[in-house]
């Protein structure tokens, strides 16, 4: 079985590199692309979608049918590590430890139903539990704000700047990740339970699917921004613009989503009770 | 103005230049972080104060607001360099790594 797996890799792999030869050479400039699609990019973006940044134009208009799958990948990616990782139900019993605050005291609790009476007076900690780092806490506290405000500017941005839902997808999970980093795995999920996550993983990609069948439902072709012109009361062109915008929130929420999921499984194993 | 935009420039580099000799001259880890978090923030820090300054030669309010987005840049970085040295240090306290005394080889 190994031995034919190897067989059809190389094959296909060979297969692959036979028919590169066909391809124009690398930066060719007679080539299909750069003799006619490249100079219509660069010239008539601005006139066609009122996007500054060609790179914007391209990735969610004129390339949109690619990127969204691009986000179903991302999608796809953080569905199979939950499925990889997640683990239902508790097998072994549970061991709970509470450390009292005020003398530093902890207690081992193995049975769920008796959890310390004053529970003011306790906090839940993880098995390797680190002292209270007042300099890190304070500083993360201080910074999650403003990244996640970085991040909101980087995916509305994305029009006229670097940027877009990737990128700001990305900053705006990583926050949550370094307020998990800072705390405790249990703090971050009480900001995003793990169910709210999972489904604005599915929402983002919706909201992309979604507004290229809305196109379609409209009368015009699958991610033709231009037929939402009707709803949103704008001319064509800056139709356009604004479905970039639209489904760059998508692939954000979708982004952001998918790196808290896979962080959350991978660092606590898939149980979802302690972790950093 | 150009002058205090070089002498600030030439302090910058100053930083940098120590910051890299010593992460590659200290003994142990511990020791090469300090060169690491002070070239991070001090270095950048004079850095981009000459480079706000000197970005204010036209002064508009375009050039007035990249300015700004400068010293913003020198603040978190102000905060979170040291922050992160902090909590790298830390985690190696913790894991048990003894700091390096007089008389050991390098490591």
């Amino acid at each position: 079985m190994k031995i034919l797996g190897l067989i059809i890799a190389v094959l296909t792999g060979t297969l692959l590199i036979y028919t590169t030869s066909d391809f124009p050479s690398w930066g060719d400039p007679s080539s299909p692309a750069s003799t006619h699609l490249s100079p219509h990019y660069i010239e008539k973006t601005l006139e066609e979608t009122s996007v500054p940044n060609i790179v914007t134009a391209v990735l969610a208009d004129y390339r949109g049918y690619d990127t969204m799958f691009e986000t179903t990948v991302i999608f796809g990616a953080g569905v199979a590590c939950f499925f990889l990782l997640r683990v239902p139900r508790r097998k072994e019993p549970v061991e709970r430890l509470y450390r009292h605050t005020l003398t530093g005291m902890t207690l081992r609790i193995k049975d769920l139903d008796e959890v310390p009476e004053n529970l003011d007076e306790f906090e839940r900690i993880d098995t390797l539990w680190a002292p209270y780092d007042l300099i890190i806490k304070t500083v993360c506290r201080l910074l999650i704000p403003f990244i996640q405000l970085f991040a909101l500017y980087v995916i509305a941005h994305g029009h006229h700047s670097p940027g877009g839902g990737f990128q700001g997808g990305v900053i705006l999970g990583a926050s949550f990740i370094l307020l998990a980093v800072s705390y405790d795995l249990r703090t971050a999920k009480e900001r995003l339970r793990e169910k709210l996550g999972g489904i604005l993983c599915a929402v983002g990609v919706l909201i992309y699917a979604g507004t290229g069948a809305l196109c379609l439902l409209l009368g015009l072709n699958f991610l033709d921004y231009s037929a939402l012109a009707s709803i949103l009361h704008v001319d064509p062109i800056t139709a356009r613009s604004h479905g970039i915008l639209i489904v760059e929130i998508g692939v954000g929420l979708a982004v952001m989503a998918t790196m808290i999921w896979i962080y959350d499984n991978i660092s606590s194993e898939g149980k979802y009770e302690e972790g950093l | 103005m150009d002058i205090i935009v070089i002498v600030l420039l030439i302090i910058g580099l100053v930083f940098f230049t120590g910051g890299a000799v010593g992460i590659l001259r200290f003994p142990d880890f511990y020791s090469r972080l300090h060169p690491a978090g002070k070239m991070d923030t001090m270095g950048s820090l004079f850095m981009l104060i000459a480079l706000a300054l000197f970005n204010l030669h036209h002064f508009t309010l375009a050039t007035l607001l990249t300015s700004l987005k400068l010293i913003v840049i020198v603040v978190f970085v102000f905060l979170s360099s040291p922050t992160a040295i902090h909590g790298i240090v830390d985690a190696g306290v913790r894991a048990g790594l003894t700091p390096w005394t007089k008389g050991e080889k390098r490591r």
